[in-house]
């Protein structure tokens, strides 16, 4: 069917808008230990995506193939599972609609966030100052919970050229957070507290956030512990 | 006096035809060479403009690096009474590029060369510059700009070679400093910094060699005998197989340079003198030419040299095929137009092969199918069939006659496929004519998933079609088998809901990208695929009184077997820019200024040649011609390169 592998082609070389929508969902639980949802959803970017992965390579980087792309999954959920503190993890791909969503439970906030660290470690060895041992982005004390954007992402973004950036304004974020008591008050004028007042979600544009940082930045006070 | 004044006259015709020009130095081994006549025209290009076309880039990176800011052609020394010639050129150990011209004043042309370093010429009356891998050499008022790269199996198969008669084992030559690569190093940035440390200077090799292919050991004896590759450096515990591959790179770089020279400037060897076809070419009073010598490309391709030295009839018989298989062509601007015509020339037997493939009737029938608003269409009318006989007829003598185990299983293979095979129904069914057009871009519904979210920030996912900007493609071509086709759509329809049959069309959901539908039209003489609705749900016999006009079917029909036509203005802002590199998008930013008709056509095909005619109608005037004649070239090149 050689005449179909052109037309494929020719359909590959003019593909045109792209755009991503990431959910980063966190449930917490008094004592600290909790549930992370994080899900991508490129499907508005599934011509797009479809598009490039039926090249070889582009602009001289090599394209990696769908197989290639669920081996680092993969690879990255094997790691993720074995550091200490997580557990149940799921990843699930669909590449029908490129969405992949991760969602594991954590013992502890402070285990949540050094064993994506080491495992992001282990991702990108070729980067290793792209992740700050000693930076934090999520901090659980007694009644507040103290939320930031991770400095990595900033770093990445930043490398990304104008036409790819140009791209990620198209992009939405939304971090949501889930509390097992009443939300009593938040820092960040732009969150929205959920009716039953115990979630506040934030909505940005990921470019947007790639720039200001603190557009995430959140610090939420509870009420106090019911005894 | 009268006689005074023709023996004045005959002296000056003497010392014209004496004196040497630019295109007297073309390298025997260029294989594309591109002959711009008239650069008068390319006066007002800049320089920098210049270096950004493709068949400069090889020439570019050390080249201009600055001092050509701001500067045009006029200002670098060039002499526009000569000829500018590119060439490019690889044989079975390496590959050349570069251009030839005049120089009418050396100290500008400096400062635009102002990288170049002079070197100690073994060549009396030559004057020798290099900058890194590039060479500008002098004589006279002749300029050669050349840039001479072994080809890396080549220089590996030697390296190889000398690594294993030291006695390391091909593992060894990764140990070395191999964990200390630093893979952020910006190696082309600082490309001539480590270029000073290989070796070089230790290898002289002095070889007079007028043969292509050379033998392996023959040479590796050569380089060693010259001087030691590679001495143990103290403190270090492995050997370093790059510093011995990069060593041989740079002495086959001299070596094969030292070849061209002795053969340019020494014993007079030149590519116009060698071919007649080329020298004819050069005297065409015309802006510029081009010449493409593919017997040499296919001679001097890897499974040649194999042929000649493994089958050696195969490859007499497949040498005398190609033989003569050149193309000239001429490049002409007038006050609106830019014409570019090809001649392919080639011998009895191949071209007997391509007469009878393209003795095609054209197929009016898919005049239909284009719309008179497209952006680009193309007609490509061959007879598979006639060709397959005449191939069968020609080449299959020649493997027969081949003593050789796998030729004669091909040979075996290929016999009893032609008798039990029905050729009829295969032809019948793709006859090999097909047609496409490109119809720019229509909104298309496409599925993506969105999330929902209640009061209480839970969330849902909802399917739900937004519209995105899809290019319209459909290709076609022509059958007298409908039926076949109609068999494998049933039966896919069967095992496959995302078929279904519409009647007059079938719709594939999902088929192009898994995402978006495509049609099929199977009827009438024709197997269409597209992504056009419009074409399929509305128009499936075709577009009717909105097809293209009658003038354009009479110009695809009159033309031979290929017809092509690009309307720019339409179709320029649809090409996919975002898979081009930066260099890319600049050209096509510069094309983009422009409008007009591109328009292809070739000839009858006859025992001996074909020819095709490139014709761009600019539609407006223009102030700087050279940019159109350098694009052209420009494209040319990519496409012969």
């Amino acid at each position: 069917m050689k005449p179909l592998r052109f037309f494929f082609f020719l359909a590959v070389l003019f593909s045109l808008s792209s755009c991503i929508e990431i959910i980063d969902d966190i449930s917490l639980n008094d004592d600290g230990s909790g549930t992370l949802k994080y899900n991508i959803n490129l499907s508005a970017s599934k011509v797009k995506i479809n598009s490039i992965l039926a090249l070889d390579s582009l602009d001289g980087k090599k394209v990696p193939s769908r197989e290639e792309i669920q081996g680092r999954i993969d690879h990255f959920k094997d790691v993720f599972e074995k550091r200490p503190g997580i557990s149940n993890v799921t990843i699930s791909s669909d590449y029908n609609n490129y969405m992949f969503k991760l969602s594991c439970d954590f013992e502890s906030v402070k285990l949540l966030q050094s064993a994506i660290k080491k495992t992001l470690q282990e991702e990108v060895k070729d980067d290793q100052k792209l992740l700050d041992e000693n930076v934090n982005w999520m901090e659980w004390v007694n009644n507040s919970f103290v939320r930031s954007v991770p400095d990595f992402t900033i770093k990445k973004v930043s490398n990304l050229s104008d036409e790819e950036k140009e791209l990620l304004k198209q992009g939405t974020y939304i971090s949501i957070t889930r509390f097992q008591r009443d939300v009593k008050e938040f820092t960040n004028s732009k969150a929205v507290l959920a009716k039953n007042k115990m979630a506040v979600m934030l909505k940005t544009n990921v470019y947007s956030l790639s720039q200001n940082p603190d557009l995430l930045e959140n610090t939420i006070y509870l009420s106090p512990l019911k005894p | 006096m009268k006689t005074f004044s023709v023996i004045l006259l005959m002296l000056i015709a003497f010392i014209e035809v004496r004196a040497q020009k630019s295109e007297d130095y073309i390298p025997l081994d260029a294989v594309t060479v591109f002959s711009i006549n008239n650069i008068t025209l390319l006066q007002k290009v800049s320089l920098d403009e210049l270096v950004k076309y493709e068949f400069m880039q090889e020439l570019q990176q050390e080249l201009f690096d600055g001092s050509t800011s701001g500067k045009t052609i006029k200002e670098s020394g060039i002499d526009f009474n000569q000829k500018l010639n590119v060439f490019y050129g690889r044989n079975l150990n390496f590959e050349i590029s570069g251009f030839t011209f005049g120089i009418k004043d050396i100290n500008e042309l400096f400062t635009v060369f102002d990288d170049f370093d002079k070197q100690e010429s073994s060549f009396e009356n030559i004057q020798f510059y290099s900058s890194y891998l590039n060479h500008l050499i002098i004589k006279d008022n002749i300029g050669v700009l050349i840039r001479v790269d072994p080809l890396y199996s080549h220089v590996n198969e030697i390296a190889d070679s000398i690594w294993s008669a030291r006695g390391y084992n091909y593992w060894d030559r990764y140990h070395y400093n191999r964990y200390d690569y630093d893979y952020d190093y910006d190696y082309d940035e600082n490309i001539e910094e480590g270029y000073e440390e290989f070796p070089e200077e230790e290898i002289e090799i002095d070889e007079e060699d007028d043969s292509d292919i050379y033998d392996v050991e023959e040479q590796v004896e050569e380089i060693e005998d010259t001087g030691d590759l590679w001495h143990k450096e103290e403190g270090v515990d492995s050997p370093n197989y790059y510093d011995i591959r990069d060593s041989v790179y740079a002495a086959l770089s001299r070596q094969n340079l030292n070849q061209i020279c002795q053969e340019l400037f020494i014993d007079g060897k030149n590519l116009k003198k060698a071919d007649a076809a080329l020298a004819s070419q050069l005297t065409h009073n015309v802006e510029g030419t081009f010449y493409l010598d593919n017997s040499r490309n296919v001679q001097k391709s890897q499974p040649f040299w194999y042929y000649q030295n493994m089958l050696p009839s195969l490859h007499k018989g497949l040498s005398e095929l190609y033989m003569d298989n050149k193309i000239l062509g001429d490049i002409r601007l007038t006050n609106n137009s830019l014409e570019a015509t090809m001649k392919t020339n080639y011998g009895d037997a191949l071209g007997s092969i391509y007469k009878e493939l393209n003795d095609s009737k054209f197929d009016k029938k898919v005049t239909k199918y284009i719309h008179k608003d497209n952006s680009a269409y193309f007609t490509y009318n061959v007879d598979l069939g006639k060709a397959y006989e005449k191939s069968y007829e020609i080449i299959m003598p020649l493997l027969r006659d081949e003593k050789s185990r796998n030729v004669s299983g091909t040979v075996m293979a290929i016999e009893f496929m032609n008798a039990f095979l029905n050729k009829d129904a295969i032809f019948d069914t793709y006859k090999g004519s097909v047609f496409g057009t490109f119809n720019g871009v229509k909104k298309i519904p496409i599925r993506r998933v969105i999330y929902s979210y209640d009061e209480d920030f839970n969330y849902t996912e909802t399917e739900v079609f937004n519209e995105e900007d899809i290019p319209i493609f459909t290709l076609g071509f022509s059958t007298e088998r409908n039926d076949l086709p109609q068999i494998f759509l049933d039966q896919m329809a069967n095992l496959n809901s995302e078929w279904q049959n519409k009647g007059k069309y079938w719709k594939i959901d999902n088929a192009i990208l898994n995402t978006i539908p495509m049609y099929i039209i199977n009827k009438g003489g024709l197997f269409i695929m597209t992504n056009d609705e419009n074409l399929a749900v509305n128009n499936p016999d075709g577009f009717g009184a909105d097809k293209i006009s009658r003038k354009q079917i009479k110009k695809t029909k009159k033309s031979g077997f290929v017809y092509g036509e690009v309307d720019w203005s339409k179709a320029i802002d649809h090409l996919p820019t975002e898979f081009m590199t930066n260099d890319q998008k600049e050209m096509l930013d510069a094309i983009r200024m422009k409008s007009g008709n591109m328009t292809l056509t070739s000839s009858k095909t006859t025992i001996n040649s074909t020819e095709f005619k490139l014709v761009y109608d600019f539609n407006d005037t223009y102030d700087n011609p050279g940019k159109y004649v350098l694009d052209l070239v420009n494209s040319l090149f990519v496409i012969m390169k």
